[in-house]
């Protein structure tokens, strides 16, 4: 995250929890769009998108006092709360036959498209952690998707890939490293 | 587990990617406010923070926002009850009621049910051709109103219904104009006293003469079995 958006996010932070309505439309117009995206992702429904979006910024705003900004940035926060109501959503009885039974090839392992230009002000996207992305195997890729999107510990992710359990932790943990490894070398000296 | 052998795991452990056992065994140093953890943590955020970038961007639909914003905002004070509103919030209550009432996957599955069943009462109630039918004028008896569309269905709301007894229902009939009452739904008051049925189906109101509310025992009855407790004429 870029300082600029650190000050922000920390006025944002502030101006939440005094309640102030004006700084939740800030928040939504800030993260509303990436978090539709990523919930839409996940479930693959708008219309259910739609509804946890709802639920994601209510949550934001009624439990703004529990956010601690010394264990994470606001963004990491509102997606985490969206990506596990997605991932809830999903493994519920209702959706499990709409989302999560399609074939693989159809919905599990599309391209990942890289969009460092569209999200910039939400993530560092300094030129290390892109290449770091693109430079990633389609199996590390999978199995980072397959944990994002899906929610599917490595065991699920070996079971679902039919992979031994060593194979599919020693992807995991290769492009892990690299992302990690990019970015502490992307960070601003 | 020692802290060197745990630092390959605090992204894994974000992305609710480990297994139990690993994963509580993090849970509880962070629960004991481990500095160790809590800074790997912080610093394995920004990783997981980064996996963003696998996010295709889709815009939202433009209403979207104000939605958003209208959840959250106070409500206005009234002098007397709003009973879209009212219904918007016994359904909240309810979802709110069921998810900390049940386990997680019927939580779950109560939640998306008790969603459907408000968005068809959305639906009904946002119809050109809802008429609306009020009861119970009465200080002690139940209160309420009826929301009839053609295209859309029926939704039921209502107060100061009597206790149920353990075992018992209510449920909601049509009443034809001729013939026996047709079975259209069940359900419970909520913590307020709140009670909602919906039926989302296109029908005739010209073919029912009332809606009425009987206590059957659970699981409902082809037929009323009791006297209703309740009878709202349609015309």
């Amino acid at each position: 995250m870029h300082p600029e958006d650190k000050a922000s996010d920390a006025l944002l932070i502030a101006k939440l929890k005094e309640r102030d309505p004006n700084a939740l439309s800030a928040a939504y117009d800030r993260y509303g769009t990436l978090t539709f995206s990523l919930i839409v992702r996940i479930t693959r429904d708008s219309s259910v998108a739609e509804d946890l979006v709802q639920e994601v910024f209510l949550r934001l705003w009624n439990r703004i006092q529990d956010f601690d900004e010394t264990r994470g940035s606001l963004n990491v926060w509102v997606l985490a709360i969206a990506r596990n109501m997605a991932i809830d959503y999903i493994r519920s009885s209702h959706s499990r036959f709409t989302a999560k039974t399609r074939p693989l090839d159809q919905t599990d392992f599309a391209p990942i498209s890289y969009k460092a230009n569209e999200v910039d002000n939400t993530l560092d996207n300094s030129k290390a952690v892109r290449e770091a992305f693109t430079s990633l195997n389609p199996n590390q890729r999978k199995v980072l998707e397959l944990a994002y999107f899906e929610g599917f510990s490595q065991s699920e992710i070996a079971l679902r890939l039919e992979e031994p359990l060593g194979t599919v932790k020693s992807w995991m943990r290769s492009a892990l490293t690299r992302l990690r490894t990019a970015m502490q070398e992307g960070r601003p000296k | 587990m020692t802290h060197s052998e745990m630092d390959e795991l605090y992204e894994l452990y974000l992305l609710g990617a480990l297994e139990f056992e690993q994963a509580s065994e993090i849970a509880e140093h962070v629960s004991q406010h481990c500095a160790y953890c809590l800074a790997q943590l912080k610093e394995s955020s920004r990783v997981v923070e980064s996996l963003q970038s696998l996010i295709e961007l889709k815009q939202p639909p433009p209403e979207l926002r104000a939605r958003v914003l209208a959840a959250a905002a106070p409500p206005a004070p009234k002098s007397r009850p709003q009973w879209p509103a009212a219904f918007a919030l016994a359904c909240a209550a309810s979802v709110a009621l069921a998810f900390w009432g049940l386990g997680q996957q019927n939580r779950l599955e109560e939640v998306s049910r008790q969603r459907n069943e408000l968005r068809s009462a959305l639906a009904i109630l946002s119809e050109a051709d809802t008429k609306t039918v009020s009861f119970g004028q009465a200080q002690t008896e139940p209160q309420g109103r009826v929301f009839i569309s053609r295209n859309g269905g029926v939704v039921f709301l209502g107060n100061r219904l009597p206790e149920l007894a353990g075992g018992k229902t209510f449920e909601f009939w049509l009443v034809p104009a001729k013939g026996n009452p047709q079975a259209a739904g069940l359900f419970k008051t909520n913590a307020q006293g709140i009670a909602v049925n919906v039926l989302a189906k296109s029908f005739n109101p010209a073919d029912y003469a009332a809606v009425a509310v009987s206590i059957e025992p659970a699981g409902g009855s082809p037929q009323p079995t009791s006297k209703p407790i309740l009878i709202v004429p349609l015309a």
